[in-house]
């Protein structure tokens, strides 16, 4: 069977009879439509500005901090903000896509630099998890350090040592690899995450025609 | 006078000092004369009737957008697949629907005949298939069934020549494969 031939056999006769009404041609180009990736922009802009607030403020706390030597608070700030820092140049590097991105472009090209951009906020969760330690160290002083009881203390190790394991372990495991695990399709279920999940498939897809053509 | 009437002469720039009302003419005719491939691409990507009206008039709204920016190095085609495909792809979002004002609907069926109806068949188990291919696969497929040439499939994905070919040739495969299966 030849496929070229039965596509068109149909095809050509639906494209005879295709029409397009005019006034709706004219209404298009009077649209002054966003386009998609133009109104994801906002948002983008909004939380960079939102995170450089926030690490302004963490730093003023570090400073004070520093002053009366809460050496627990401090370190655990300094990580926090670091790491908030490393997520405002993930937004950033968003932003840079979202304005290299051309619809005329070559499919492969445009569709690996929008997969690019939708799985880079996989950065931003492993930059969040690896944060989940600091917030069990934050509170903690030199009077709790003295006066504290045994049991207590163990129980703060324990939480803090695990939290640490737990923080590493997703850092070095939320990849592209390990989509199809359970846990990972646990932690990054729900409609949000549907296209992050699409575009690592799409990066597969253009990783195969790449392989093909080494 | 409007530039769009034959592809060679689709390759001067479409804005510049054009007016705006010029520029509107040159439009409505690059979509007049192109609306084949925006129901074709629209067909390949999106089974639903009314959500395929929206991802026409997406593609319309970026054709449109994109329209000042052509670059005449490329044949109109060659521009208007890739947005058609791009925007079917990945731009369109389907939970968040305009009110369409494209109509580009499926004209009634032609093909009555007996022996058409298992041509008919065969068109129905083909887009079936088409649909089931990955993204670009879906893109490489349409392409080649609607007898562009290798080197302008190459120019529309962005790959190469050889890896046209090579692909093209498996997904045919796989596709008389699955026709053979069917039958069985």
């Amino acid at each position: 069977m030849d496929l070229k031939e039965l596509w068109q056999s149909y095809h050509e006769k639906v494209e005879a009879n295709l029409s397009i009404n005019r006034k709706n041609a004219e209404d298009i180009s009077k649209l002054k439509a966003k386009t998609y990736l133009l109104s994801m922009r906002p948002l983008k802009i909004f939380t960079i500005v939102v995170g450089f607030l926030w690490v302004i403020g963490v730093y003023m706390l570090l400073l004070h901090a520093f002053q009366i030597g809460n050496y627990f608070f401090l370190i655990s700030a300094a990580v926090q903000v670091v790491l908030t820092q490393l997520a405002i140049g993930v937004y950033i590097y968003q932003l840079v896509l979202i304005n290299q991105v051309d619809v005329s472009d070559p499919i492969v090209k445009v569709q690996e630099r929008l997969a690019q951009l939708k799985t880079s906020t996989l950065w931003i969760a492993r930059f969040l998890f690896l944060q989940l330690p600091v917030w069990s160290t934050f509170y903690l002083n030199r009077s709790m350090l003295r006066n504290g009881e045994y049991g207590l203390w163990i129980m703060q190790i324990a939480i803090t040592v695990s939290l640490s394991m737990l923080a590493l372990w997703l850092f070095f495991n939320i990849r592209n690899e390990n989509r199809h695990q359970r846990w990972f399709r646990w932690i990054f279920q729900g409609g949000e995450w549907e296209p992050v999940i699409k575009a690592m498939e799409m990066l597969e897809e253009i990783e195969e025609y790449r392989d093909r053509a080494a | 006078m409007l530039l769009m009437h034959s592809q060679v002469k689709a390759k001067t720039p479409p804005t510049g000092l054009m007016s705006n009302t010029e520029q509107d003419q040159q439009f409505q005719v690059l979509v007049e004369q192109h609306k084949g491939i925006l129901y074709k691409v629209a067909k390949t990507y999106c089974q639903d009737e009314s959500e395929r009206q929206d991802l026409i008039q997406e593609i319309m709204i970026q054709l449109w957008q994109a329209f000042p920016r052509y670059n005449p190095q490329y044949k109109i085609s060659t521009w208007v697949y890739r947005i058609a495909i791009n925007v079917a792809i990945s731009f369109f979002r389907k939970y968040q629907r305009r009110k369409s004002s494209v109509d580009l609907s499926d004209p009634p069926m032609y093909i009555t005949e007996p022996e058409n109806v298992e041509k008919e068949a065969q068109l129905q188990l083909l887009e079936q298939f088409i649909h089931e291919l990955r993204d670009i696969d879906k893109a490489l497929m349409l392409l080649y069934l609607e007898d562009r040439s290798q080197a302008e499939i190459a120019e529309i994905l962005g790959l190469s020549l050889s890896n046209v070919s090579t692909k093209v040739g498996r997904i045919k495969e796989q596709l008389k494969r699955r026709f053979s299966n069917h039958k069985i």
